[in-house]
């Protein structure tokens, strides 16, 4: 980050007195809070140390098993890759509404029916286009993931319901949804699962050589980064951030509360979207019940992991992706169940979550 | 007959302020005594130490010819003394009969409820409360959820109920409803502790009043042939406080022009204050004063009339608009509207200006001059805090009203409305902030000063109106206030 103190036309002596920096905005890292979230997945490791243990494992050699499934060999770090993109995308919007005091858990919703939009641009994109294919279902991805969440915010809005619940009962909704559109339009004939036929190779999203990860990782930490900086350097990001902070200060600014709750849910609904429509263009190629199981929920504990900082929400999902990719191995190479991460994930919260507590 | 409760030189301190400074108080059965006295006169520590939420530092409380010390709240009701808070302790989604049950033994340890609703019907008969034990505390209207209150302090067989501000969210009705209760348990040989701000309910229902000033009793009457003008020169009277602002200087024209501004709450309310004057808003707490500043500053809707701000009418403008045409806003409520705690200095400086220069460049914000600004409005205001980058909470509220002041006062306002300004600072932030006033008085712009704080609103306006029961009982200038009239005014009684 480069050093304000060049553009300022205070003499040198006030400077020294008042060291003016960049930083003194970002408070949110203050009060060791990176310390403590890591402190917190540290005690979270420990407390599966001694449950592997109590299982009649050592814990070493289960970890290691975990490391080398996750970052083993390129493919392994492929696969993890993968695997953190959809949280990272997700848990960055959420960090986004959480920021503005929006309690939005409705990424799981948002997800699949993004996963549905760009299944179906996908199916009917005309072939003589094939350059623009990807670029069209990236974005019906978005747009319905942003569609379901206007219905959310309609509803919280329009009828005073907390967002909590428009949100999450969304969610159920739109997992029946992918159902029904598995049933009828978008399904396979005669496939004997509920899935959509392969989709077309024109919309295979490019590999990153070497590791076989798809590209969407590298759109999705430009994006993170994207809402990092519109979170701490444009106006939006400052009336989101006053909002969440106190909705009677941010009536006395002058910002428009709906209107901020309107941006910020199409905001997230959009990236959650495109969250979907990455995994079924890069991972599946085709749209599967319950592809998104999940990714939504953990979205949340995410992007608390990141202390609600998009770029924070980077290493936090990639945490959460290498323990998942790395589950798997370990259950084959040395018997310990994989539902051992699920055990790791719900302790990293509760953790998290008691060492970030806000003091009054 | 001894007395039902003495208290004898209580004294209570909090650092180095005496909120009750050797107190006597005695009350009789079967009498209604009015306790009086301004914000901070120490009404609320006295009953506090009376209930046994505070320990005194010094002092006796005898009651019933037991003494009182070390007491909790709990043995306090136990001994038969019951407080009823202004807002109620009741749980809404339960029914009366059940509020009544709740943390009270004789309820048994399986509820007998059906015995406990005919007792409720019982006392509810006696004392004309008109409550149904099987009504859902929810439904009632706030008068009813009050003599649920009275209700438990009857069956507990209460012998002195403490009643806090007891009419301020009743409707007329329901207030000369609560007075005839009030006599039917004077009646019944209770002893009622009533405290209230508003004068004519006292004397209509008290037998004897106490006045608190600045922790010591200022007087002490017997209703029974005392004036209202008496009384009301016992709760404000002071010496007259010295006028801070400079003599009259010449008015400019008109800046702000309300007319029949009504909204719930408040109103109609018509004012006009010219440019380099002070209008000074005088009046106790509740009496409409949030509402209408909130009126002015776009936060609440407003019903009807018109603001008009330099021929600008701005009534239904948004806050950001009614900036734009020159309106500042010092909200009381320092701590969750006028600042974002946990915010720093420099984002609290630009909190209401993010969207303008220096502060932004289209959709950006531009953080080198933002901080620069941040360090001249901290120097010029003596805001005294480690960098532009501390966190607001950190920092003392003298400081964070100094925040509040500059940013408002910075962008050279038209129109400042600012509501309890000083309230809660120490004597040299209070000046500071009543300084920047008169500068800004002496700048042209047209101020509108609302504090329940009589001297503050003395010391600095040009004119003085009092506001009681949402509308303005009386308006003087400063050079002619005569106190007697003031209090009568703040009183709720218009000459």
């Amino acid at each position: 980050m480069s050093n304000p103190a060049s553009s300022l036309p205070a003499p040198a002596s006030e400077q020294i007195r008042k060291p003016p920096r960049y930083n003194s905005f970002r408070l949110q890292l203050r009060d060791n809070l990176a310390w403590r979230i890591l402190a917190a997945v540290v005690l979270s490791m420990l407390c599966a140390a001694a449950l592997i243990a109590l299982s009649g494992h050592n814990p070493l050699t289960a970890f290691a098993a975990m490391a080398v499934g996750a970052v083993g060999s390129p493919h392994q770090i492929g696969a993890a890759l993968n695997r953190t993109t959809p949280y990272l995308l997700a848990g960055s919007g959420v960090a986004m509404c959480f920021r503005a005091g929006i309690i939005n858990i409705g990424a799981e919703g948002q997800i699949a029916v993004g996963g549905i939009g760009a299944t179906a641009v996908a199916l009917i994109w005309p072939s003589a286009l094939p350059e623009l294919a990807i670029a069209a279902s990236l974005l019906a991805a978005a747009a319905t993931g942003a569609v379901w969440a206007g219905i959310a915010t309609a509803i919280h809005l329009g009828r005073r319901v907390h967002e909590v619940l428009a949100t999450l009962l969304l969610n159920f909704i739109a997992l029946l949804l992918v159902k029904q559109m598995l049933v009828r339009p978008l399904g396979q004939f005669g496939a004997g699962f509920l899935q959509s036929p392969q989709l077309p190779a024109a919309t295979r999203l490019w590999r990153i050589p070497e590791v076989d990860a798809h590209f969407g990782i590298v759109i999705t930490v430009i994006i993170a980064a994207g809402l990092s900086f519109v979170l701490w350097r444009t106006r939006f990001g400052f009336a989101l951030r006053v909002a969440g902070n106190s909705r009677p200060a941010a009536a006395y600014a002058g910002f428009s509360l709906p209107r901020l709750t309107w941006s910020v849910m199409l905001l997230a609904g959009a990236v959650a979207g495109l969250a979907g429509g990455i995994e079924v263009l890069g991972v599946h190629r085709r749209l599967i019940e319950g592809f998104s199981l999940g990714f939504g929920f953990k979205a949340v504990t995410v992007a608390l992991l990141g202390a609600l900082e998009p770029m924070a929400v980077i290493p936090a999902s990639l945490f959460v992706g290498l323990l998942e990719a790395g589950s798997l191995s370990m259950q084959r190479q040395i018997g310990v169940p994989s539902a051992l991460v699920v055990v790791i994930e719900g302790l990293t919260m509760l953790f998290v979550l008691a060492a970030t507590v806000r003091r009054v | 007959m001894p007395s039902l409760l003495e208290m004898r030189g209580i004294v209570r301190s909090f650092g180095a302020l005496r909120a009750n400074d050797g107190v006597d108080l005695d009350v009789q059965s079967g009498q209604i005594l009015g306790l009086l006295g301004e914000n901070g006169s120490g009404k609320s520590t006295l009953m506090k130490v009376l209930f046994g939420m505070l320990p005194p530092d010094s002092g006796t409380i005898v009651f019933r010819g037991h003494e009182l010390s070390h007491h909790h709240p709990a043995e306090a009701m136990a001994a038969g003394i019951a407080m009823i808070h202004q807002h109620f302790m009741l749980i809404d989604a339960m029914t009366v009969v059940e509020n009544v049950m709740l943390c009270w033994p004789q309820a048994g340890r399986v509820l007998k409820t059906a015995d406990m609703a005919a007792r409720v019907r019982e006392a509810s008969r006696r004392f004309g409360l008109d409550l149904d034990p099987d009504a859902l505390v929810a439904s009632l209207p706030l008068g009813r959820r009050q003599r649920v209150e009275i209700l438990k302090a009857i069956l507990r067989e209460a012998e002195l109920l403490i009643l806090d501000e007891p009419t301020s969210n009743l409707a007329p009705t329901e207030i000369a409803d609560l007075l005839t209760i009030l006599r039917r348990l004077r009646a019944e040989g209770k002893g009622i502790i009533f405290i209230s701000h508003k004068l004519p309910e006292v004397l209509e229902l008290c037998d004897e009043v106490v006045v608190l000033r600045d922790g010591r009793v200022s007087g002490r009457a017997p209703v029974a042939g005392a004036s209202r003008a008496q009384l009301a020169h016992m709760m404000v009277g002071r010496d007259l406080v010295r006028s801070h602002v400079p003599p009259h200087h010449a008015l400019g024209a008109v800046r702000l022009s309300v007319k029949d501004l009504a909204a719930a709450g408040f109103g109609p309310l018509t004012l006009d204050v010219r440019g380099g004057e002070i209008l000074g808003v005088a009046g106790v707490d509740g009496n409409g004063q949030i509402e209408f500043v909130e009126a002015l500053a776009g936060l609440r809707p407003v019903g009807a009339g018109t603001i008009v701000i330099d021929r600008c009418d701005v009534a239904h403008a948004s806050v950001a608009a009614r900036m734009r045409a020159g309106m500042a806003y010092i909200p009381a409520d320092r701590s969750a509207t006028a600042l974002v705690r946990r915010m720093s200095v420099a984002e609290n400086l630009m909190l209401r200006d993010s969207n303008h220069s220096p502060y932004a460049k289209g959709p950006l914000l531009v953080r080198g001059p933002a901080v620069a600004k941040a360090l001249e409005l901290m120097a010029e205001y003596d805001i005294r805090a480690s960098g532009p980058g501390t966190v607001v909470m950190r920092l003392s509220g003298g400081n964070q009203q100094k925040i509040v002041v500059a940013r408002e006062l910075d962008r050279a306002p038209a129109v400042l409305v600012a509501h309890q300004a000083a309230w809660g600072l120490d004597p040299g932030a209070t000046r500071f902030v009543l300084d920047r006033m008169i500068a800004l008085r002496a700048a042209g712009a047209a101020v509108v000063y609302v504090s329940s704080e009589l001297e503050e609103v003395l010391e600095i306006s040009d004119r003085i109106a009092v506001i009681a029961n949402g509308r303005f009982a009386g308006e003087t200038p400063r050079a002619e206030v005569d106190l007697r009239q003031i209090g009568i005014w703040m009183a709720g009684r218009a000459a």
